[in-house]
């Protein structure tokens, strides 16, 4: 027999004999390992729950497109004293979006947009809605499609069709479950036909429900809903997600040309970057890791003084063993190994069983709650790993202490 | 090594040893020389206090005398460090106590394996030499037992396979049949019997006159010294 093999075979005899005289205290060993199941399995449902929730922010972020300017007015300076302030300077025109699309290298598309907040009526039931006037062009850049129906085309915004797309929502705020494609609604005081209803998706990162809204074409909206020349929004799109810093700095440098923005001047424009979005909600999600490290860190904390305090009873309990032991030829160093083997083995299954138990329960929360459960592989091996180092760290004490003890004191003990 | 020769299994030398206890120091040992022969038998008789188990212990290396010099199979172990006395235990010496001392939640063959976790080199055959040990005492039957599911006597016994499991050259017993019955008693005594037949060196601790008469040889031991030294 090669060494190792010899040594290996001596281990797993000394931790099967180990587990079976660990097992005359089947509840207390149980209940030492409790505190640390509990807070690996408290970790595993917080980390799968917070994966979940950063992917499906993600995922909403990526529905709107990750790829995505859009540009709006700034508000307006107030000015003290003065009433009836206008909100917002507005300064954009359809030709703004138009020159973007045409002239910046890292835009492959730009399409204005207007929004309102306006009352929309059928058959007596009214609702107020965000209503967007926008190009086919812009659906296409902010992913809308429809579910059933059709969206606008480009004939229907030129020649001013009172045309409109529902939002899931309003479709059903409006028309219950009868389907509304074909029917009539009311904007304002506008007629308008129902040709299709968007699919779901979802609120923005802003918090609006964007399947609360009407989408109307852009000439409609501005030629005879509003009455007003000037748009509210360009939504660009860019060749790709990193270039969109090149590109906002493109598209502000041109719409100052355009419109004559002199230095100095506060910024007309304000400029949303999905990128930047995203980056934001993904440090949210980081210190929401951080907290869960912690947690992880106080889990192992208490976990570690359970497993401490039943191996210091048990080498208490265990001195007439610890001396027999001695007594067949153990030396300190073997006493010390067992010890130490005990520990690691009540804390790497501690760890384990917690793992598990959390795994259960997430998985029965995502199915609860209905969101998709990201399996946290990492923190489940990190979980056992921390359990296992866990247990040679705080089984070292009590390990030396078993060691300590004299052959004959400790076979003279009661 | 010089002055020694092998064919003593046991030679000690103005062994002393006392026990402090605050500022109360109680010698318990004071200038034991015995010197024990290979394949000898002895028996160490004396009333409780004596110092007879503290002498064992040392003679076992579980102890340490203050002074005197102590030989087990010509080497000398009076300096010898933690993991040699661990080693000399493991491999040259076979213990039986009287309150058996098995572990009550292992089989009988598993206490009887106990010895060779901590053997340098364990041998592949450890079942079978358990097996073998059982047999020698009567408990092929009774391997996969638990001590709670075995009698006294049957106790002692695997006790005694234990000791023998490294054959070892020296079989210390501290009053093994203190805690037995007579019949009992008496089978554990044959036993002792037969190993010393078989030629082992068997050092056997007791009060008891009769049991100690059956030895070759009674050391009789009174207020730390060996007082009379003398065939049975």
């Amino acid at each position: 027999m090669t060494p190792f093999a010899a040594r290996s075979r001596k281990l797993w005899r000394s931790a099967r004999l180990s587990l079976q005289l660990l097992a005359a205290h089947r509840l207390r060993t149980a209940l030492s390992v409790t505190g640390l199941l509990v807070g690996v399995a408290a970790v595993m449902v917080m980390v799968a729950i917070g994966r979940g929730a950063e992917q499906r922010v993600v995922e909403r972020v990526r529905a709107m497109g990750t790829d995505l300017l859009i540009v709006t007015a700034a508000p307006a300076p107030r000015i003290a004293g003065r009433q009836r302030q206008v909100a917002t300077t507005t300064l954009m025109r359809p030709a703004d979006a138009r020159a973007i699309a045409d002239e910046s290298a890292f835009a492959i598309a730009a399409a204005p947009a207007v929004h309102r907040s306006l009352v929309a009526r059928s058959d007596g039931r009214n609702t107020t809605v965000a209503v967007t006037g926008t190009t086919p062009e812009g659906l296409r850049i902010r992913n809308v499609h429809a579910a059933t129906g059709r969206l606008y085309d480009e004939g229907e915004d030129r020649e001013r069709r009172r045309v409109a797309v529902l939002g899931p929502v309003l479709a059903r705020t409006l028309f219950g479950a009868t389907d509304p494609v074909g029917r009539e609604i009311r904007i304002g005081t506008t007629p308008f036909e129902v040709i299709g209803v968007a699919r779901v998706r979802g609120v923005d990162a802003g918090g609006a429900d964007l399947d609360n809204a009407i989408a109307i074409p852009l000439e409609t909206a501005l030629r005879r809903v509003l009455n007003v020349p000037y748009i509210d929004a360009i939504y660009v799109q860019a060749r790709s997600s990193a270039h969109l810093e090149a590109l906002e700095r493109d598209v502000r440098a041109r719409l100052h040309e355009r419109h004559r923005v002199r230095p100095g001047t506060p910024e007309p424009l304000v400029v949303q970057n999905q990128a930047v979005i995203l980056r934001t909600e993904r440090s949210a999600t980081r210190a929401f890791n951080q907290l869960i490290v912690g947690v992880a860190a106080l889990a192992l904390v208490v976990g570690g003084i359970g497993i401490l305090a039943v191996m210091l009873m048990s080498v208490r309990e265990r001195t007439r063993e610890i001396g027999l032991r001695r007594a067949l030829g153990a030396t300190r160093g073997d006493i010390r190994r067992q010890f130490l083997l005990e520990s690691t083995m009540l804390a790497a299954a501690g760890g384990a069983a917690g793992v598990a138990v959390g795994l259960a329960a997430s998985l029965a929360a995502s199915l609860a709650g209905r969101w998709e459960l990201v399996f946290p592989w990492r923190a489940a091996a990190a979980g056992v790993a921390c359990s296992t180092v866990l247990g040679i760290g705080v089984g070292a004490i009590p390990a030396a202490r078993a060691a300590r003890q004299e052959p004959i004191a400790a076979l003279r003990a009661e | 090594m010089p002055g020694t020769t092998s064919a003593n299994v046991i030679q000690a030398s103005g062994l002393t040893k006392s026990y402090r206890k605050g500022a109360l120091e109680t010698p318990v040992l004071q200038g034991v020389s015995l010197t024990i022969a290979r394949a000898e038998f002895v028996a160490i008789r004396g009333t409780s206090g004596c110092g007879k188990s503290t002498l064992l212990n040392i003679l076992g290396l579980l102890d340490q005398p203050d002074s005197g010099g102590y030989l087990l199979n010509g080497v000398d172990f009076s300096q010898a460090d933690d993991d040699a006395r661990s080693s000399a235990r493991n491999q040259r010496i076979g213990f039986v106590f009287q309150q058996f001392h098995l572990l009550d939640r292992a089989s009988a063959v598993q206490n009887v394996m106990l010895p060779l976790l901590y053997a340098e080199d364990e041998p592949a055959d450890g079942a079978a030499r358990a097996a073998r040990a059982l047999l020698a005492v009567g408990l092929s039957h009774r391997m996969h037992h638990l001590p709670g599911e075995l009698s006294g006597g049957e106790q002692q016994r695997v006790a005694i396979a234990r000791a023998l499991i490294n054959d070892p050259a020296l079989i210390l017993a501290d009053e093994p049949t203190g805690n037995l019955d007579e019949r009992n008693g008496a089978e554990v005594m044959e036993i002792f019997k037969r190993l010393h037949l078989a030629g082992r060196t068997i050092v056997l601790v007791t009060h008891d006159r009769a049991l100690a008469g059956q030895a070759d040889r009674v050391l009789l031991m009174q207020d730390g010294r060996v007082a009379v030294a003398g065939a049975a």
